[in-house]
């Protein structure tokens, strides 16, 4: 009986607030209690249809009893009625009941064909056990049950009997229409009491709330239990307690006890272990007793709906679950098992001692990876834990105490060791449950998916702007766009129809993003491919497809995972490296990004392999040249952004991402793999188109050694390079600025830009920019003039030995006074004005193309200006 | 859609190009530069005229001229719903690349009639219904615009071939 309250749901329908207990028994209709009793006990978790008919018969009970009180003559009175119910419920039991009652009572058996005409022949019998012959309690007590009226109940019988045989079929059949169509009747009103006629009133028994030890109300809820089983209502000294129950976590440290009288509830406690009945016992409130029993309504956890694990070792993983137990409160799940079979353990375990062994010891070995479960690896090593049960429809096994079917674990587990809530379960995850299917998706349930994921929805999906659409309830069918959001409640601006204008509100449940083909996405979350950018193709109800612009490949995801962008170019973004970045592997290894996912790097390396690493792996990121120049097999220049062709092999084609050292990156649209990028070398490439139209020919701004020379960007010439041996070693130099001005020393090594002096005064080796030194003539300490062209110091005071250096133009050569941009240019473009060698061959190579220009502009022709200053220097 | 677009330019023009050739040049430059340009909202076709060729000035400093250029170009600016005609560039399992013009399209897989199927193992690979529609390299189709993606020099555009009156010509 105690535990019946407890298995109620107090939040359905039906059985809300059953708070009128059965009333108390008396000692009267001993032989039919103590039965029944037990029967109450065995079915605890009956089947709700059952109980409810069962209220329905005892609420006349409870009718009776507000009306007249509750006094025990009246109480007897309702036992009509209850016996009645309880005898239905006796019905359900008979196997039982009938097993317990064997031996002295072998007379019954016989009896098989009357069930409940015995019961109710016991019934009367009770009455007239009432009227006449009583018992002295305690011999009731002592007696096994029935046994004192054995005879009297063959009388009853024999007279019972007689009486239906003189009924006519007729009257038998409404006697029995009354008895039983009435419960009927009863059963289907129950459905429409209102629920506040089922409330608690004062009338009805009080609750208790009663202090025990903390985490074990259970146990004492089940100590009362059997307290009330070993001192039946019929027994010398019952239990008065009409009902028990716990809260558990949430009011830990409490018992309730429903009883008449608090004295009854003192005394069932009396001398129970961790209950303390003496301290301040709290009488419930009659208003709050609902509340009291309200079930949270839990999250209905449904077969085929997605949850995670809380803990242990499958932490966070995604379960499906298979089953619900009727209770709600375990459920039976699939999960993807994470299996070493016995790999991890086995390593030098031989050697070891195994009393040294602990596990756990290596927190460094992560869990295995989720994989199915494979009876070949299993047998490797763990053959003999390994069992073949033969489930049905599919192959079980049995290994390590658990149980795995079709590759999968299958696991009981309590519902508070589940998350259930926010699942979301990736897309990823779930094609590892899809059944029996190679590719995965096929089988894949995406309505029930996205139901799941419907019930996860966080608001903040939805952001002011976006356009949405209802597809259910009343507004079904609004098209409107977001304006602000609060909590689950979406307020939107409708934009199509007859409300166009207005603002309505609706719940995030009802709504859905409203994309149209063509529109440009970002995947936002919930599935692999966030922060993918595309363009949809096609909408269908809730799932959008999309092309990818990386891969070109098509996404099929929720339209909840999506908004609208405006982002263009490359998605996905780790950290600072984004789809198509170069970076540097290794001194030797460069790579091209061609996928970010959330934790790893795609790379294609220059190698054309690609593999997967991790940003830590990077060594750097290669800041893309935008200027560097290659040649192609025909020496054509290419630059950034140029089209080429490979010649041999597939003639992929592509346009150039990146230029390193040989090595082209290339990046092709209509190429799906690797997003288009392939890796060739520059001499195994032609120039298709360059960018822009930049002619593959001669380039006319390039042409003019003016601009050449004004080191315009792009146009300037590396400084030049000095051949052979340095010819500033050995030299004696002076410092003519900086901290060491003045001071004198040998070069001892020198480099493009610096030298390593080494003073004659301090005995140190310094670096010292070459452009400070000047150099001496060790003896005379005279200033020596260096070659020109080598990067030399000079003396900037000094006069060009000759009229013409480095790199100055021939105009401004012949007339300084023409241009003054560049005309007193001297010292401080002293660095760039060194001529190299290259431009002087391009000239003569292109310079019939110069020389239409230079003579359009009337200067001398070029030829007799150039020619002398094109030797080789 | 084709429009006519009055746009200005500007110009900067080293000193050694001044002299009596100077407008030539500059429309040259002109034509070179814009014509075929995409800005990620339009095609530039063609430089129909100049409007009006600024004078020059002479920037402080550099001593390059700055001429400013009102010039009226014929622009293409695909929308989404437009009808074109274009050519399939390569055809790949996952849908027909295909050039309008300047402009790029994509037709996915989804977009392509389903009766039209992948048929990998002819030369050159091709899309077919296995009677007179056939689309490979060079096919001309008719398609309309999907979608339209702009990027910063370049439109991306996609496309569908999967409507009456739609696909190979």
């Amino acid at each position: 009986m105690s535990r019946n309250m407890l298995d109620h749901d107090f939040g359905s329908e039906e059985e809300d607030d059953d708070f009128n207990p059965a009333p108390a028994y008396d000692s009267d209709n001993e032989d039919a209690r103590p039965t029944h009793q037990d029967d109450d006990e065995d079915e605890e978790d009956v089947k709700p249809a059952r109980r409810v008919e069962r209220r329905a018969g005892s609420e006349e009970a409870e009718d009776n009893e507000d009306a007249d009180g509750h006094d025990d003559e009246e109480e007897d009175e309702n036992d009509d009625d209850d016996e009645e119910d309880e005898d239905e419920e006796d019905a359900v039991s008979r196997p039982k009941k009938r097993r317990r009652r064997g031996g002295v009572h072998n007379f019954f058996e016989e009896e098989a064909g009357v069930d409940e005409d015995e019961d109710e022949a016991e019934d009367e019998e009770d009455e007239m056990a009432e009227l006449g012959g009583e018992m002295h309690p305690d011999d009731m007590d002592a007696l096994p049950v029935g046994a004192e009226t054995d005879d009297r109940r063959h009388r009853q019988l024999d007279r019972q009997r007689e009486l239906e045989a003189s009924m006519d079929a007729e009257k038998q059949a409404q006697l029995l229409k009354e008895r039983y169509g009435r419960n009927r009747a009863a059963a289907s009103d129950a459905v429409v009491v209102p629920k506040r006629l089922l409330l608690p009133s004062v009338e009805d028994p009080s609750i208790w709330g009663v202090r025990c030890k903390p985490g074990k109300e259970r146990e004492v809820i089940f100590a009362i239990q059997k307290r009330i089983e070993e001192r039946p209502m019929g027994s010398r000294n019952p239990m008065k307690i009409i009902s028990a129950f716990e809260r558990g976590g949430a009011m830990s440290g409490y018992v309730y006890v429903e009883a008449r009288r608090q004295a009854d509830v003192m005394d069932g406690l009396q001398d129970m272990s961790n209950v303390y009945p003496r301290t301040k016992m709290i009488l419930v409130p009659v208003r709050e007793m609902p509340d009291l029993l309200r079930v949270q309504k839990s999250e209905e956890l449904l077969p085929g709906g997605w949850v995670r694990i809380k803990r242990g070792k499958y932490q966070n993983d995604l379960a499906q679950i298979e089953e619900v137990e009727t209770n709600g409160l375990a459920v039976t799940v699939r999960l993807v098992p994470r299996l070493d079979y016995g790999l991890n353990e086995d390593t030098g375990a031989p050697f070891m001692d195994p009393k040294r062994k602990r596990p756990g010891m290596n927190p460094a070995v992560a869990r295995p990876p989720q994989r199915l479960f494979s009876e070949a690896e299993a047998k490797k090593k763990h053959a003999k834990y390994l069992s073949a049960t033969s489930g049905l429809g599919g192959k079980s096994w049995s290994y390590l105490g658990e149980t795995y079917i079709d590759g999968f674990l299958i696991k009981d587990m309590k519902v508070q060791h589940l998350i259930t809530k926010n699942v979301s379960p990736r897309l990823e995850e779930v094609t590892m449950f899809a059944r029996g299917s190679e590719d995965g998706t096929a089988n894949l349930d995406l309505a029930s998916l996205a139901e799941t994921l419907k019930n996860s929805t966080a608001e903040d999906s939805y952001l002011p702007g976006d356009p949405v659409e209802v597809f259910r309830g009343e507004q079904q069918g609004l098209i409107g766009r977001t304006t602000s959001t609060r909590g689950d409640i979406v307020t939107l601006q409708v934009t199509e129809g007859d409300l166009a204008g207005q603002h309505i509100d609706a719940p995030v449940k009802s709504l859905r993003k409203r994309f149209r083909e063509g529109d440009h996405v970002k995947v936002i979350g919930g599935s692999r491919y966030q922060d993918e950018l595309g363009m949809v193709v096609q909408v269908k109800d809730d799932t959008v497809t999309l092309l990818s612009d990386m891969s070109m490949q098509e996404i099929t995801v929720f339209s909840k995972d999506l908004r609208l962008s405006a982002e263009t170019g490359v998605d996905g973004k780790l950290g600072m490296f984004d789809v198509h970045d170069l970076v540097q592997l290794d001194a030797a290894t460069v790579a091209c990004i061609v996928k970010v996912d959330r934790e790893s790097l795609r790379v294609l390396d220059q190698n054309g392999s690609i593999r997967t690493i991790l940003p830590t792996q990077v060594t750097n990121k290669i800041t893309p040249r935008r200027d560097a120049v290659a040649t192609d097999r025909n020496g054509a220049e290419i630059r950034h952004g140029d089209t080429v062709r490979e010649v041999y092999g597939e003639q992929r084609n592509g346009v150039i991402l990146h230029i390193h050292r040989s090595f082209l990156f290339l990046h092709n649209k209509a190429q799906a793999e690797n997003s288009g990028i392939t890796v060739v070398r520059t001499t195994n490439v032609v120039t298709v188109s360059a960018k822009g139209g930049r002619s593959t020919g001669p380039d006319l701004t390039k042409m003019n050694p003016a601009l050449m020379s004004r080191g315009a960007p792009g146009g300037m010439m590396g400084p030049p390079k000095s051949f052979g041996r340095d010819r500033m070693i050995g030299k004696t130099v002076m410092v003519r600025k900086g901290p060491f001005k003045g001071l004198v020393g040998i070069v001892k090594d020198a480099g493009d830009l610096q030298a390593r002096v080494e003073f004659h005064s301090k005995n140190k080796l310094m670096s010292i920019s070459k452009e400070l030194l000047v150099v001496k003539d060790p003896v005379t300490g005279q200033t020596i003039e260096m070659g020109r062209g080598r990067g030399g110091p000079r003396v900037p005071s000094a006069a060009p030995p000759s009229g013409w250096q480095g790199g100055r133009t021939p105009v401004a050569a012949a007339d300084s006074s023409r241009t003054p941009a560049w005309g007193g240019a001297s010292s401080a473009r002293s660095k760039s004005f060194h001529v190299s060698r290259p431009w002087p061959t391009i000239l003569t190579e292109r310079s019939s193309t110069c020389l239409g220009w230079h003579e359009r502009f009337s200067h001398t022709s070029v030829e007799e200006r150039w020619i002398p200053y094109l030797k080789p220097l | 859609m084709f429009f006519l677009k009055e746009e200005t330019k500007v110009i900067t023009l080293h000193p050694s190009y001044f002299g009596p050739n100077v407008r030539e040049y500059l429309i040259n430059r002109l034509n070179e530069e814009e014509e075929g340009r995409c800005t990620g909202d339009h095609f530039v076709i063609c430089v129909m005229d100049m409007v009006d060729i600024g004078e020059g000035r002479v920037l402080p400093s550099s001593g390059q001229a700055e001429y400013t250029i009102k010039y009226r170009a014929i622009i293409w600016k695909p929308f989404r719903g437009e009808t074109v005609d274009a050519i399939v560039t390569s055809v790949k399992p996952t849908g027909i690349f295909t050039l309008a013009g300047p402009l790029s399209v994509f037709i996915a897989r989804k977009n392509i009639p389903s009766d039209i199927k992948w048929e990998p193992n002819t030369v050159p690979p091709q899309y077919t219904d296995h009677a007179d529609q056939v689309i490979e390299k060079g096919t001309s189709l008719r398609l309309k615009i999907l979608g339209v993606k702009p990027d910063v020099a370049a439109i991306n555009a996609i496309g569908t071939i999967k409507e009456d009156y739609l696909g190979p010509l």
